[in-house]
């Protein structure tokens, strides 16, 4: 068969359109969305792929996490459901913890498009529940049983139509029916508006399939990134760090970078094995912040498919808290997951100083709350919220970092006022926290004290998100570490992956780490 | 002669021009001037182009009943933050939220990137003890006497204005009102902001950073405005002076003056509002204005002759076309986009070895490549004038030079680097900036859940009417029009503009609890306001027109909806409104779920006298209609073929033509391609159509 080719011109008409068709499913997505995190800190993610499960485009606005694991999915999806299997209205479902994206919030639908008969791409999308049962998020629980509903792969819908069991199964084991299936809801039509445009597009410019407009989108970006690693030297460079871990017994990371010609080898063996909380990070989570780290000092400017990652290799034994296996559960994966961009940059800065940073303030921090409200009608209703906060980032080359922000992540906090409006609580004060960026030639960026007190009449359940109490964020080229982060219950320092029950009255004090500092003072 | 002034001024000052537009409503005829901005003191090159205005005009300026005034002057001081030493007040615990923001980034992979500094700097942001609960119940009495003694310290520190933000206090302002009346008797000349006056809406970094920002630019607003009143009287222009609002309406200094952050998009807003006028005046319902200039070009949503509005956008963005770069701004905005591609855009080999259009831009200076001043990268223009959409010895009207030859230089150049001909990267510039425009017009009409087939285009700017067709092929659209003076489009509607003001008060009540008295009562009280500032512009009250309207969500959402509430507000008109409303927006509605109300609304509108009837622009009646033909590339024909071009100032209303055609006028050059049909309305529209 004769292989299309694509002037530079009519390349970039045609990638243009995917992309804008990927980002009006995006906005179609986050209108209609229940999920805080989708709608404010766009957790969530909209591709297309070919036939195959390669990905071609991904929306502008989603977040790293989410960086080859939607991809991966719907591979997933195929070895389940292959091609044969699959008809026009068919939309796949799962949130596996090791297929999706390490934990069972993060629901991912894809759809498979045909054109004229024929199977030719998936529109696919990732996107965070408002809820998904089991207990309520925090490192505590020791299985992934615990963490909720597991769906393995299954069709959501058959030619249109809903599998009713399904849906009723969902809808009982979620404490947000309304919400959840809401936002199951926006995810379809997302797809919908991918297919709608995919298949215009393609009758348009004449295409009978993806493959080779593919093959030339993914070869310039893998061409490009290999230019990028290429201008590296060659070598093996070697990085390590410890997290908090859980309490009394920190975490070890390591990482071996080696830059060959034009590829990258990444392999975490020595790092720790799983552990019996919700911490592991799933392979599939680890692949994504590990590439992101690659991305940020290499071609950060490059856009997100298959083909930008193909000269990218990443390797974690088995067993290891970067690679676990079932059943360890997963639902606090980002206590281990945002290190690894670090873990990365303490590899890569050894040979491009100039475009790494100071350890950041992350993971990001959160405060997690159940309870019974009553009403103004005097009735219960029970309630739960997470509410997230975040540390300082690192110091660079150029600047110094900056206060408050989330990073890999980029999930913002909670308005004081929009807390206070649905939850029993008084926020007594939310600050900058003096002196704790790490000193340097570049000061780290600040974290913040927030201070809570309790009001509810009856008990509220809280559980955190809460890393570098211990361990704090360093410093690099002779800058210093960030002050360490800190959670208090009525004031006295408490083991932060606990879950605590707090009355009337009682107070909760989160102060987030600094970020390290860069060059000597 | 005692003549009663009649005569409408309309002075839009922008960063490089000062346009002004004299109109006289009685026999339509318009005069446009553009004057250099002086940017040391505007006010200077506005009355000096008003009086050159009136001269060419042949009126005087006692005849002049109204001035009509959009300026970026305000958005250019939150840029170069070269507003008020601004303080705030605010609740005990929180004076760093106006720093900490939403702690997200706008950049994913930039680890380098960098984020808007606060308005006030910390040493300046000081805490007042008082709390709130979120229904506005007092928890904690203000401290009244340490609060005027903090403010006491800034003012000795050389304060200027101050803004008082309250945590919720847009449920209840009695805290914020106290402070703030006791400090008006303390320090008469500290300007003061308060976020339940400025603001009133729950969130309090937006809130604060809105009341910052009003208080950072006020202080200039009254020393501007007041100095450009009494430079008016002194012209012997006896007409009141009316502000464009980003909102789309005018109003009177005072309003202007009191709350000026609304007048920060009154620029774009006046373009949209031509949009919007020129639309009704050709019959078209909806309407997308497309208004593409030297660097940017913006798209606005025009339904049933009406601009969309914004509850919010943001200003002074670190990187310009970057959402969340920038300080948020909660306040009522025409609607706009703004694309990196302009006549300017530079046309590159990216990366990845295709063919990238914007945004930068060579702006003026040394502008594309043809202007033979210096630059020599390909951009947009000199695409156009390599496919022949513009002429060379008619740019400008001829006033300006340009040559075909320095194009052709700077395309070879491109042409080698992509290995395609010359031509083709011509025709390559045309179509990836034509896309770039298409695609983000594509989203922004998919946020609304609409299709672009629904829209007619109107074209303005310079570069606007050159791309329209293609970009209006692109997304499917039949009909574009080409008002006359598309220059100076913004300033037209401006003149055309009604009194406007916007009022929200908060109502955080489900549905199911809601009652129609206690929201009528709200609605009232926002609607006494408004009218109090409209009684103060001379519009016509007795022809007012009242929006009420609500953000209502269903519950568990975060973002909100506005829909229009029905007469009677009853509960069950409500509800069929906003499910209608959804649908409409995302094609489904969730099932099952309960719905609420965030806020209440109240737009009112009054026509300003003067501002209805006729347009007529100065044309050469009688002149040559076609002054020749020209190859040009047409890309839906995907060839070169020989166009007839026709002088836009010598056509008259019925005129009838058949594409492909060019009109020329000074300031722009329409292009319509082969198969449309193009008729020439009574107010000197171009309507172009597929046939």
């Amino acid at each position: 068969m004769m292989v299309r080719t694509f002037d530079p011109i009519e390349l970039e008409l045609l990638w243009r359109r995917l992309i804008s068709l990927v980002d009006e499913a995006a906005a179609a997505l986050v209108r209609t969305s229940f999920s805080t995190l989708v709608r404010e800190s766009y957790d969530f993610s909209c591709i297309v792929t070919d036939e195959r499960g390669q990905s071609l485009v991904q929306a502008t606005e989603s977040i790293p996490s989410f960086i080859g694991t939607l991809p991966a999915t719907v591979k997933h999806f195929l070895r389940f459901f292959p091609a044969e299997s699959l008809e026009p209205g068919d939309v796949l479902i799962t949130n596996d913890l090791w297929m999706g994206t390490g934990h069972l919030p993060d629901i991912t639908v894809a759809k498979p498009i045909f054109l004229d008969g024929r199977l030719v791409a998936f529109s696919a999308s990732t996107a965070h529940a408002p809820d998904i049962g089991g207990k309520i998020r925090s490192p505590e629980p020791r299985e992934v049983f615990e963490e909720g509903l597991q769906i393995p792969p299954l069709k959501l819908m058959r030619r249109g139509a809903m599998d009713e069991t399904l849906v009723a199964i969902l809808r009982q084991n979620v404490r947000t029916p309304d919400q959840t299936l809401g936002d199951l809801w926006a995810q379809v039509v997302a797809l919908d508006v991918m297919e709608e445009r995919l298949v215009a597009l393609m009758r348009g410019h004449g295409l009978p399939d993806l493959t080779d407009l593919a093959a030339e989108i993914q070869g310039r970006c893998e061409q490009a990134m290999r230019a990028a690693i290429r201008a590296l030297p060659d070598g093996t460079y070697r990085s390590e760090l410890q997290t908090d871990g859980l309490l009394e017994t920190p975490i070890t990371l390591r990482m071996a970078l080696t830059v060959a010609g034009d590829e990258i080898r990444m392999d975490l063996s020595g790092s720790d094995p799983q552990v019996d909380r919700a911490i592991n990070c799933a392979m599939c989570y680890t692949y994504a912040m590990c590439m992101y780290g690659v991305k940020v000092c290499t071609e950060p400017n490059l856009p997100n498919n298959e083909g930008a990652f193909r000269p990218i290799h990443l390797t974690a034994p088995a067993g290891t808290i970067v690679n676990p296996v079932f059943p360890a559960p997963g639902g606090s994966r980002m206590l281990i997951g945002h290190y690894l961009p670090m873990l990365v940059f303490g590899c890569l800065g050894q040979v491009v100083p100039e475009r790494v940073m100071a350890a950041c303030g992350s993971p990001m921090w959160g405060m997690n709350q159940s309870g019974v409200r009553t009403m103004p009608d005097g009735s219960l209703k029970p309630y739960a919220n997470m509410f997230f906060y975040n540390g300082g980032m690192g110091g660079n080359s150029h600047a110094e970092g900056l206060s408050c922000l989330s990073w890999p992540s980029n999930v913002s906090s909670t308005s004081v006022e929009i807390s206070e409006h649905i939850a029993p609580l008084r926020f007594r004060h939310k600050k900058l926290r003096d002196g704790s960026g790490g000193t340097g030639r570049h000061r780290g960026g600040l974290g913040q004290e927030i201070h809570i007190e309790v009001l509810s009449e009856t008990p509220i359940a809280v559980s955190f998100l809460a890393e570098r109490t211990i361990i704090p964020a360093f410093g690099i080229e002779g800058g210093q570490p960030g002050a360490c982060g800190e959670l208090r219950v009525n004031g006295a320092k408490v083991d932060p992956k606990r879950q605590y029950v707090l009355r009337q009255g009682e107070t909760v004090t989160l102060c987030t780490p600094g970020g390290g500092g860069h060059g000597p003072g | 002669m005692s003549l009663s002034p009649s005569l409408s001024l309309g002075i839009d000052i922008g960063g490089t021009f000062t346009d002004l537009v004299l109109h006289d409503p009685a026999s339509g005829r318009a005069t446009i001037w553009k004057e250099s901005t002086t940017p040391d003191d505007p006010s200077r090159g506005a009355m000096a182009g008003a009086l050159e205005v009136l001269r060419r005009a042949g009126r005087r300026p006692e005849e002049v009943a109204r001035v009509v005034h959009a300026t970026t002057l305000f958005t250019n001081a939150l840029i170069e933050r070269k507003g008020a030493r601004t303080a705030l007040v605010t609740t005990a615990g929180f004076r760093d939220t106006l720093e900490i923001g939403r702690e997200r980034k706008y950049e994913l992979y930039d680890i380098f990137l960098t984020m808007p500094k606060p308005l006030v700097p910390r040493e300046w942001r000081r805490e007042a003890t008082e709390r709130l609960a979120p229904d506005g119940s007092v928890e904690t009495p203000l401290d009244l006497d340490a609060a005027v003694r903090e403010v006491e310290a800034l003012v000795a520190e050389g304060a200027e204005s101050l803004a008082i933000v309250f945590l919720h206090a847009h449920a209840n302002p009695a805290h914020e009102r106290a402070l703030g009346e006791a400090v008006a008797r303390r320090f008469p000349s500290l300007s003061l902001s308060l976020s339940s006056d400025i603001a009133p809406e729950i969130r309090e970094y937006p809130r604060a950073s809105t009341t910052c920002a009003n208080a950072y630019v006020r202080p200039l607003a009254e020393k501007y405005l007041a100095r450009l009143e009494a430079q008016l009287r002194a012209a012997g222009i006896p007409g009141g002076l009316f502000l464009m609002l980003s909102n789309g309406g005018l109003t009177h200094a005072a309003e202007a003056r009191r709350a000026p952050v609304q007048l920060l998009e009154s620029g774009p807003a006046a373009g949209a509002l031509a949009g919007a006028w020129f639309g009704r005046k050709a019959g078209l319902g909806n309407v997308l204005a497309f208004d593409m200039g030297g660097t940017t070009a913006k798209l606005a949503l025009v339904d049933d002759g009406e601009p969309l509005v914004a509850w919010g956008f943001e200003a002074a963005r670190e990187k310009r076309f970057l959402r969340g770069s920038g300080l948020p701004i909660q306040i009522t905005t025409v609607e706009l986009i703004e694309i990196g591609a302009g006549g300017g855009s530079i046309a590159r080999r990216s990366g990845l070895g295709t063919l990238a259009v914007g945004p930068d831009s060579a702006g003026a200076q040394p502008g594309p490549a043809c202007y033979g001043r210096g630059g020599t990268e390909p951009t947009v223009t000199d695409a156009d004038l390599m496919l022949g959409h513009l002429d060379a010895g008619f740019f400008l009207g001829g006033e300006m030079r340009i040559e075909r030859g320095l194009a052709q230089a700077a395309f070879a150049r491109l042409a080698g680097e992509l290995g395609v001909a010359e031509a083709r990267a011509a025709l390559g510039v045309h179509d990836v900036v034509n896309e770039n425009m298409a695609g983000a017009a594509r989203v922004a009409v998919a946020e609304r859940g609409r299709a672009p087939q629904d829209y007619a285009l109107l074209a303005t700017g310079g570069a606007g009417p050159v791309h329209a067709w293609a970009v209006a092929r692109r997304l499917g659209i039949s009909r574009v029009a080409c008002p006359p003076g598309a220059g100076a489009g913004s300033t037209i509607g401006m003149l055309m503009a009604p009194a406007r003001a916007d009022r929200v008060g908060t109502y955080a009540v489900p549905l199911a609890r809601a009652e129609p008295a206690a929201m009528r009562a709200i609605l009232d009280a926002l609607e006494s306001e408004a009218r109090a500032v409209l009684r103060g512009t001379g519009a016509d009250l007795a022809a007012t027109s009242v929006r009420r309207l609500a953000d209502m969500r269903y519950i568990g959402q975060g973002s909100e909806i506005t829909v229009a509430l029905p007469d009677g507000l009853s509960p069950e008109a409500v509800r069929a409104g906003f499910e209608e409303a959804y649908r409409r927006l995302f094609s489904r509605t969730p099932p099952g779920a309960a719905i609420e109300f965030v806020a209440l609304r109240l737009s009112l509108s009054a026509p300003m006298p003067g501002s209805g009837g006729a347009l007529d622009l100065l044309r050469h009646a009688g002149g040559e209609k076609r002054k020749g033909s020209r190859p040009v590339f047409h890309a839906d024909a995907a060839d070169w073929v020989e166009t007839a071009v026709y002088d836009r100032y010598a056509l008259a209303p019925g005129d009838r033509i058949e594409g492909p055609a060019v009109f020329e006028e000074n300031e722009s050059t329409f292009v319509i391609g082969p198969g449309s049909v193009a008729t020439v309305l009574p107010d000197g529209t171009i309507l172009a159509e597929k046939a």
